[in-house]
C-alpha cells in the first residue's frame, strides 16, 4: 500500500493563537512542490524611494501544469500563483502565521471551534468587494478530495461557515493545534473568486486578492501578471510582471547576462561557483528544510541487525555524496532539520569510518552482503548519490546492487516492503512532528521500513501533548538522537534553494523552498 | 494520376491507423499507472477506482480504442492529464509557431543546399565541392542541443545581435518576430540545409551520369544549359522527397531546438507531456505530429505528379 496521508495532530490548549507558530506543511514524499513559504530571509534590502514602474521578466525552469491551486502539485504552479492569491494567514520569516486575509482569530475552550475575522476592505482583481462566502466557497472546494490535492489536511475539519460577511468558523471533530499550517502553509489552500471555480476555469485563468493580477497565460511561452494597485498590503513595486519558461540553464543565464531577464531559478548547481565571481549576477542561497536520507528494511535480516545499519552509516562519505548530488549547493547532513531551523539537533555521530564499519559488520557475523538499493528515477540527484554510496559500500565489502524505477512503482515496491534499502527525501519539514512522527513512531503512517522503539515512541507522544515549542524540541532532539544512533534513517543532504538576478533588481526575499514573494521586488534602472 | 493518388491516400490512411495503435498503446504500456502517478501520495484506492473509471481505463483494451479513435477522429484528444484543459485546444496553440520555425529553417536549408549541392555536383572534385561536402559532413555531425547553445553563447551574449531565446508572434510585432526566429532557424536550418546539401549533390550527380546528360553535352549544350534543361527536371524527384522528408522532421517539432530556444511548439509540448508524465497530452502530440508528416509525404506525392509526367500517366 501507499502512504495514505493522514496526519496526526497535536494538542494544544485554549488560548488566541498568533504564536501557534511553528506547525506548518509537511511535504510528503511524493509533492516535490507541495512547499509552502515560511521562513524568509531577506538577502537584500532596498530602502530607496519606491519606484514603481518597468516589467520585471522572472525565467522559470519549467512550465506550471495548470493555474489551479487547489489541484496542482507542481512548484511552478505556486512560483506564479504565489504573487495572485493570498491565503487567510501566512508564515512570517520566524515560522509563526501572520495575518493576510483573516486579521485576527481565536480558538474556544474546547478547542473545536477557531473563529477568523475577515481584513476590511479587500477587493478581488475584478473590483468585487471580499467577503466571508468566498473564504466558504473555497474552503468548499478545496476540502474536496475529488478535486484538490491538499483536502488531506482537512480531516479534522467538519464544516467551514459563515458566521457574518467579515467573520468565518472552522469547526473541527478533533482538537488541531497546526490548523494555521493547514489553511496557510502555502498557496495550495489559497481562497480563489468563486467566480471561477465553475467549469475549468481556475486552470487558465485567476482571480484572486493577492499583489499581481493576473493577465494572461500563452501556454509554452509565457504569464504575466500586472501590479494590483488595490492590494491590501505592502507594494508591489513593479507595473508588470512575466514569468517565462525557460527549462535550458544556459538559455536562462544568458538572459539574466543580456538583460532580457532579471531574475531566474534555473541555475544548475555546477554553474553556481562561476556565477559567484559573475559581477554582472546577483547571487542568493537559502538553505531549504528538506532532506535526503537512506534507510533499511527492518523486516528483512540482517537489516533488523543495528550493527549492521549502523555500518552502511559509517561507511558513507556524506561530503561525497553531497557533492555528487548537488555540487556545492547541498549541505551534508546527519540530522532530519537542517543547520538553522528552529528544530535542528546538533548531533553527528557518523564520521566517515570504513574501519568501524568492517568491524561493525563482522561483529554481526555478516560476510558477502548484497543489497538491493532501490531508487527512482523522479529525483535524478538520488541516481548520482547511490552511486557514490555503492562505491563506498563496496570499500567495506558490501555489494549494492542499485535498482532504479518509476516513482509509481517505487511507491508500489516501498508500500509492499519489496526492497533492501532505498534512497529517498523529506521536503519542507518546517516542525518536528513534521519530521519524526510519521516516519519514526512505530504507528507513523510513513514508517514502512518498520522501526519501533518504545522510547522514541514515548518522546514523540509527549512532543504532541505539549503546548510549548522549546519543550517540544527538546523531547525531538531526544527522539532524534535514537533514531539517528539506530539509524532508522541514515540522514545524508539538504539542499539548497539557489535564485539569481540582475544587478538592477532589489528587495528579493528568499524562502527554504525557492520561492519569492514578489510584492517586495523593486527594478532600478 | 487519379488511381496512384486514390492508392496513395488509401495507403496514408492505412498509415494513420497505424499510427492511432501506436499513440493508444502509449498510455497503456508506460511503465506504472498514469492515473496512480498523478494522484501520488494523496493515493486512495476510492478515489482512484473513480478516476479510472472516468478515464475509462476500466473499460476492455478494444472498446477503449475504439472509443478513443472514435473521439479523436471528430478532433476530440481528450483532456490534459495535469491541467484539465482539452488536448486539442492545447495542440492547436503550437501550430502556428511550429509551422514558422520550420518554414524559416525550411527557407535556410534550401537557400544553403540548392546552391551549393548543385554546383558541387557540377564541379564535382573541385575545391568548392570538397569544401562543401567537409562543411555538410561537419554540420550533420555536430548534434543540435550544441550548436544551438554556441549559437546563443556567440550572438546573444558574445555579440549581442539577437536575443537569446522566446517567440514573438509576427502578428504583434513581425520586426522583433523575425529577430526571435534567427537564432533558432539557422540552428535547425543549417543542420538540414547539409543533409539537403549531400541530397541534391548525389541526385544531381546521378543525373549528370545519365546517357541523356551525355547526350545532351555532345549535341552541344553547353554545361550549365544541360544542368537547367536535362538534369534538374530528372534530379527533381529525388530533391523533392528528401525536401519533403526534412519538412516533415521539421513539422514535427525539433524537440531539443524548441526546448532550448524557449519556442512554444509542438516538439516542446512534446517534451513537457514526458518530463511530467501526462500521457495523455503525449498521445495528442505524438499523433499530430505523426499526422503532419504523413500528410507532408501524401502532398510530396502530389508534387510527383507535377514534376514528373510518367507518374501523371500511370
Amino acid at each position: 500500500m501507499n502512504p495514505s496521508p493522514a496526519f496526526p495532530h497535536r494538542r494544544r490548549s485554549a488560548r488566541t493563537t498568533r504564536s501557534a507558530g511553528r506547525a506548518t506543511s509537511l511535504a510528503a514524499v511524493a509533492a516535490l512542490a507541495l512547499a509552502g513559504c515560511s521562513a524568509g530571509e531577506s538577502l537584500e534590502t532596498d530602502d530607496g524611494p519606491a519606484s514603481s514602474d518597468g516589467t520585471l521578466v522572472v525565467a522559470i525552469s519549467s512550465e506550471p501544469d495548470s493555474l489551479d491551486v487547489h489541484v496542482s502539485t507542481a512548484s511552478p504552479t505556486f512560483l506564479v500563483m504565489e504573487n495572485v492569491y493570498d491565503t487567510l494567514v501566512e508564515p512570517a520569516p520566524d515560522l509563526s502565521f501572520q495575518p493576510a486575509l483573516a486579521t485576527e482569530w481565536e480558538v474556544s475552550e474546547d478547542l473545536l471551534t477557531w473563529t477568523f475575522q475577515l481584513r476590511d476592505g479587500v477587493t478581488w482583481h475584478n473590483g468585487r468587494e471580499f467577503t466571508a462566502s468566498d473564504v466558504v466557497a473555497s474552503f468548499e472546494r478545496i476540502t474536496d478530495a475529488e478535486t484538490a490535492a491538499n483536502a488531506w489536511r482537512f480531516e479534522t475539519v467538519d464544516e467551514v461557515r459563515e458566521v457574518d460577511d467579515r467573520t468565518v468558523e472552522f469547526v473541527l471533530n478533533q482538537p488541531t493545534p497546526n490548523l494555521l499550517a493547514n489553511i496557510g502553509g502555502f498557496k495550495g489552500m489559497a481562497i480563489v473568486a468563486p467566480e471561477l471555480i465553475e467549469g475549468d476555469g481556475l486552470t487558465t485563468d485567476a482571480i484572486g486578492t493577492g499583489p499581481f493580477r493576473f493577465v494572461s497565460y500563452t501556454p509554452g511561452d509565457r504569464i504575466v501578471l500586472e501590479a494590483n494597485p488595490d492590494y491590501w498590503g505592502d507594494g508591489p513595486y513593479v507595473d508588470r510582471v512575466e514569468f517565462r519558461f525557460v527549462s535550458e540553464p544556459t538559455t536562462a543565464l544568458t538572459n539574466l547576462r543580456t538583460g532580457a531577464v532579471h531574475l531566474t531559478n534555473n541555475v544548475p548547481a555546477q554553474e553556481i561557483a562561476t556565477l559567484r565571481d559573475d559581477p554582472d549576477v546577483e547571487l542568493g542561497q537559502q538553505a531549504s528544510n528538506d532532506y535526503w536520507y537512506f534507510t533499511c528494511n527492518f523486516d528483512r535480516p540482517p537489516f533488523d541487525d543495528i550493527d549492521v545499519r549502523r555500518a552502511l552509516s559509517f561507511a558513507i562519505d556524506r561530503e561525497q555524496v553531497a557533492q555528487a548530488a548537488f555540487f556545492d549547493a547541498a549541505t551534508p547532513v546527519q540530522s532530519a532539520m537542517p543547520p538553522g531551523n528552529f528544530w535542528a539537533t546538533d548531533y553527528a555521530p557518523f564520521s566517515h569510518d570504513p574501519d568501524q564499519a568492517r568491524e561493525l559488520l563482522a561483529d554481526a557475523g555478516v560476510t558477502d552482503l548484497t543489497v538491493d538499493l532501490m531508487l527512482t528515477n523522479e529525483y535524478p540527484h538520488t541516481l548520482a548519490a547511490a552511486e557514490v554510496i555503492a562505491s563506498q559500500w563496496g570499500d567495506v565489502g558490501v555489494n549494492a546492487e542499485i535498482r532504479t524505477l518509476d516513482f509509481a512503482s517505487w511507491l508500489d515496491e516501498q508500500g509492499n516492503g519489496s526492497y533492501d534499502c532505498y534512497v529517498l527525501g523529506w521536503l519542507n519539514n518546517l516542525d518536528g512532528e513534521y519530521a519524526y512522527y510519521a516516519q519514526h513512531h512505530s504507528a507513523g503512517s510513513f514508517n514502512f521500513h518498520g522501526y519501533a522503539n518504545p522510547q522514541v515512541d514515548q518522546y514523540l507522544d509527549q512532543a504532541r501533548a505539549s503546548v510549548e515549542d522549546t519543550e517540544r524540541r527538546d523531547l525531538y532532539h531526544q527522539a532524534a538522537r535514537l533514531i539517528i544512533d539506530e539509524v532508522s534513517y541514515g540522514y545524508l543532504y539538504s539542499p539548497q534553494a539557489t535564485l539569481a538576478w540582475a544587478p538592477q533588481v532589489s528587495g528579493v526575499e528568499m524562502h527554504p523552498d525557492g520561492k519569492t514573494r514578489l510584492r517586495t521586488v523593486r527594478l532600478t534602472d | 494520376m487519379a488511381r496512384f493518388l486514390l492508392w496513395r491516400a488509401l495507403q496514408t490512411v492505412v498509415a494513420m491507423l497505424g499510427v492511432s495503435v501506436a499513440v493508444f498503446l502509449i498510455v497503456q504500456l508506460v511503465p506504472g499507472d498514469p492515473i496512480r502517478l498523478a494522484l501520488g501520495t494523496r493515493f486512495d484506492e476510492e478515489l482512484y477506482q473513480a478516476m479510472r473509471a472516468r478515464a475509462g481505463l476500466d473499460q476492455p483494451l478494444l472498446t477503449q480504442y475504439g472509443g478513443w479513435l472514435a473521439r479523436a477522429v471528430t478532433g476530440d484528444l481528450g483532456v490534459s492529464f495535469r491541467s484539465g484543459e482539452p488536448v486539442t485546444r492545447l495542440l492547436l496553440a503550437r501550430l502556428g509557431p511550429t509551422s514558422l520555425l520550420a518554414g524559416a529553417a525550411l527557407a535556410v536549408a534550401l537557400a544553403i543546399a540548392l546552391p551549393l549541392g548543385i554546383v558541387s555536383a557540377v564541379r564535382s572534385g573541385s575545391l568548392v565541392d570538397r569544401i562543401a561536402t567537409g562543411f555538410s559532413q561537419l554540420w550533420i555531425s555536430v548534434p543540435d542541443f550544441w550548436s544551438g547553445i554556441m549559437y546563443i553563447l556567440l550572438f546573444a551574449l558574445l555579440l549581442g545581435w539577437l536575443p537569446a531565446s522566446g517567440y514573438v508572434s509576427p502578428l504583434d510585432d513581425p520586426v522583433r518576430a523575425a529577430h526571435h526566429l534567427v537564432l533558432p532557424a539557422m540552428t535547425v536550418g543549417l543542420i538540414s540545409g547539409s543533409v539537403l546539401t549531400r541530397f541534391v549533390r548525389s541526385a544531381v550527380l546521378e543525373a549528370l551520369h545519365q546517357d541523356y546528360a551525355r547526350t545532351a553535352r555532345a549535341k552541344g549544350l553547353s554545361r550549365w544549359q544541360t544542368v537547367r534543361r536535362h538534369v534538374l527536371p530528372n534530379a527533381w524527384i529525388s530533391i523533392v522527397t528528401a525536401v519533403g522528408l526534412q519538412l516533415g522532421f521539421l513539422l514535427g517539432g525539433v524537440v531539443i531546438v524548441e526546448v532550448i530556444f524557449e519556442w512554444p511548439g509542438l516538439g516542446r509540448l512534446a517534451y513537457d507531456a514526458v518530463v511530467r508524465r501526462d500521457y495523455s497530452l503525449l498521445q495528442g502530440a505524438v499523433l499530430a505530429i505523426a499526422l503532419m508528416f504523413l500528410v507532408v509525404n501524401f502532398l510530396v506525392d502530389l508534387l510527383y505528379g507535377y514534376l514528373d509526367p510518367r507518374v501523371r500517366r500511370r
